[in-house]
């Protein structure tokens, strides 16, 4: 039986349905970022048992801390215990600084120079900036573990006073989320950073965080920089986030920020600064830092898009 | 048939004993291998200038915190230059752990190991042009810290005797950069344990090794370092030479044990990493579990 050319309905060419890649809000927001953090926390933990990947996480941020409590007691001895507190609750703090900056920096150069999955995370449906977020989050976790355990070791090993009844919990907490934000923005800028450079990258985050070692005060007063090095740390956000940490755990105790003689104290006109001054400084700092770090952040992703750096690998 | 036997008889064996070749053929090879495997990591530093902010400028800051920690606490100006001298060290230590006994697993992962091993080359070849492209590109990050340093926070040295401190440079590299091949072949069989025990081999090593203090100040335990770790015996005995007068706690060897004690090591470390990659490539032959990725 012949059949006509015409006889048969010709189906429709397929066409692609835009609504299917446009995704559902905020549920697919928290879907991706589950994801994205089941994944990050896979990567990062599932190649050992817990109690050798527990002796990593904290090698290192005790480590940090011991070699400081060492220096101080060099050269100060018995006196220099004074200043223990402070450079053990700085170098805790730092660890996880350090993690949460290099957590989405890894994260590109992980799945663009090993994995090589980059290029497909990119063109998938989901927000390539939540994706990234939520890896980062696993090593933030990692560091924010790092950095209690490293305090406790200060506490029970190395005599750090500290009352758990007299931490400022509202500040704590407030300074402490404040802090997260501006951290995760600092990675962010890592990240735009890392996407235009070779795999070398790998130890440009930790370069980065140890330059604003420098600046944030984290194992000595502001105080004994030069004036000009005080100001760049008193812009940035990570010192007021040390600076508000100390402030909730030893109220009253010895502070990175000001001091007779710093650049605070002159132009305030008071020593140090109070818990609401510390919070203020830190949510401006932190909303410059996060406006610069997604600036920076978006002129490389559309830079990377133009040269094809999505696709790169290298090696040397 | 002699013919047919030694055709089938070389299957078993690397392309490097396969290859029919005069000695001075074999040599030629393998120094075009050396300077092969260094090439990229020299001549990338003239390619990418973005590794002078961010693997000098920027470690040379973290450096300068730790001086800054001694100002705070009103240490005596000779300890500003043990934290200056261990800064620029380090720049060796970080290239031997992440440049070193991490880039056969990273070879591994971008595919370029099995064409290492398919190669008509000694494997030891790639490690000494990684060593040297390394030594090449750290000494750079050294000098640099060393000399900005120097004039920043007014580090002067105090050397009696220039050529020993020089031979204890060049022979600290050396046991360095060795025991970077004894990790490479490790770090390979480890896996992804690599990264974490490259972490491990940082801050943890920092602190025994007495970076920023007279490692004699951890007693026991510093002299273990001294006795095993590269890093602390040479940062060690350059402390002695480069600063003479200056007072800090003894308790260490002299410089010449520590010199003899580096030699063992560096000997020791390059006997250790050619049966290693002999046995390694034995293995990947064998078994093929080498050349598959991301394990």
């Amino acid at each position: 039986m012949a059949v006509s050319a015409t006889s048969a309905p010709v189906p429709a060419p397929a066409r692609f349905d835009f609504a299917k890649a446009e995704g559902n809000g905020i549920r697919d927001f928290l879907r991706t970022f589950a994801v994205a953090v089941r994944l990050g926390w896979q990567l990062e933990a599932n190649w050992t048992d817990p109690l050798l990947f527990f002796i990593y996480s904290v090698a290192k941020p005790v480590s940090s801390a011991l070699i400081l409590v060492v220096m101080l007691e060099v050269i100060g001895g018995p006196s220099g215990r004074a200043f223990r507190p402070f450079v053990v609750v700085g170098s805790a703090l730092w660890s996880f600084v350090v993690s949460g900056i290099a957590g989405l920096a890894f994260s590109i150069l992980e799945d663009r120079e090993r994995f090589r999955m980059l290029k497909y995370v990119y063109v998938s449906p989901s927000d390539f900036l939540t994706v990234l977020v939520g890896r980062g989050v696993a090593r933030v976790g990692v560091g924010l573990a790092g950095a209690a355990i490293t305090v406790a070791v200060g506490v029970v090993v190395l005599g750090v006073p500290f009352d758990l009844g007299s931490v400022n919990w509202p500040l704590f907490v407030t300074v402490f989320l404040l802090g997260l934000w501006s951290i995760v923005a600092v990675g962010l800028l890592m990240a735009g950073v890392v996407i235009q450079t070779r795999q070398e990258s790998w130890s440009y985050p930790e370069a980065f965080a140890g330059a604003l070692f420098l600046v944030a005060g984290a194992v000595f007063p502001l105080a004994v920089l030069p004036a000009l090095v005080q100001v760049i740390g008193l812009l940035t956000p990570l010192s007021w986030w040390i600076a508000g940490i100390r402030e909730a755990l030893f109220p009253g105790g010895p502070g990175s920020i000001g001091g007779a003689g710093s650049v605070f104290a002159g132009a305030f006109g008071h020593a140090q600064p109070g818990p609401l001054e510390i919070v203020l400084a830190l949510m401006a700092t932190g909303a410059i830092a996060t406006l610069g770090a997604v600036a920076v952040f978006r002129v490389s992703d559309r830079r990377a898009k133009q040269a094809g750096l999505y696709d790169r690998t290298t090696g040397s | 048939m002699a013919g047919i036997i030694d055709l089938v008889g070389r299957a078993g064996i690397g392309p490097h004993e396969a290859a029919d070749w005069s000695r001075r053929q074999e040599l030629m090879t393998d120094l075009r291998s050396v300077r092969g495997r260094a090439y990229p990591r020299v001549i990338g530093l003239a390619r990418e200038p973005s590794w002078v902010l961010f693997e000098i400028l920027l470690p040379f800051l973290a450096t300068a915190a730790f001086v800054f920690v001694y100002r705070a606490i009103g240490a005596p100006q000779e300890y500003v230059g043990f934290v200056v001298l261990g800064g620029a060290l380090t720049a060796f230590w970080l290239n031997v752990i992440w440049m070193m006994a991490n880039q056969l697993y990273w070879e591994k992962s971008q595919g370029n190991l099995e064409l290492y091993f398919a190669a008509p080359m000694h494997f030891m070849s790639i490690l000494f042009g990684m060593a040297i492209g390394g030594i090449v590109m750290s000494t750079t990050r050294a000098a640099t810290v060393l000399l900005i340093a120097g004039l920043v926070f007014g580090v002067t040295f105090s050397v009696d005797q220039w050529a020993l401190l020089l031979g204890v440079f060049l022979l600290t590299l050396a046991a360095l950069y060795g025991l970077g091949m004894v990790l490479a072949s490790l770090f390979l069989v480890w896996g992804r344990e690599a990264w974490h025990m490259g972490q491990m081999l940082t801050e943890p090593v920092y602190f025994v090794s007495g970076l920023n203090f007279p490692v004699a100040r951890l007693g026991f335990l510093g002299a273990l370092s001294v006795a095993f770790i590269p890093l602390a015996t040479g940062l060690d005995a350059m402390r002695q030479l480069a600063f003479t007068d200056a007072a800090f706690p003894l308790g260490t060897p002299d410089p010449l044990l520590e010199v003899a004690i580096l030699t063992v090591m560096t000997v020791v470390s390059i006997l250790a990493a050619r049966w290693m990659l002999i046995t390694m490539e034995r293995r990947a032959r064998r078994d093929g579990r080498l050349s598959i990725r991301w394990q």
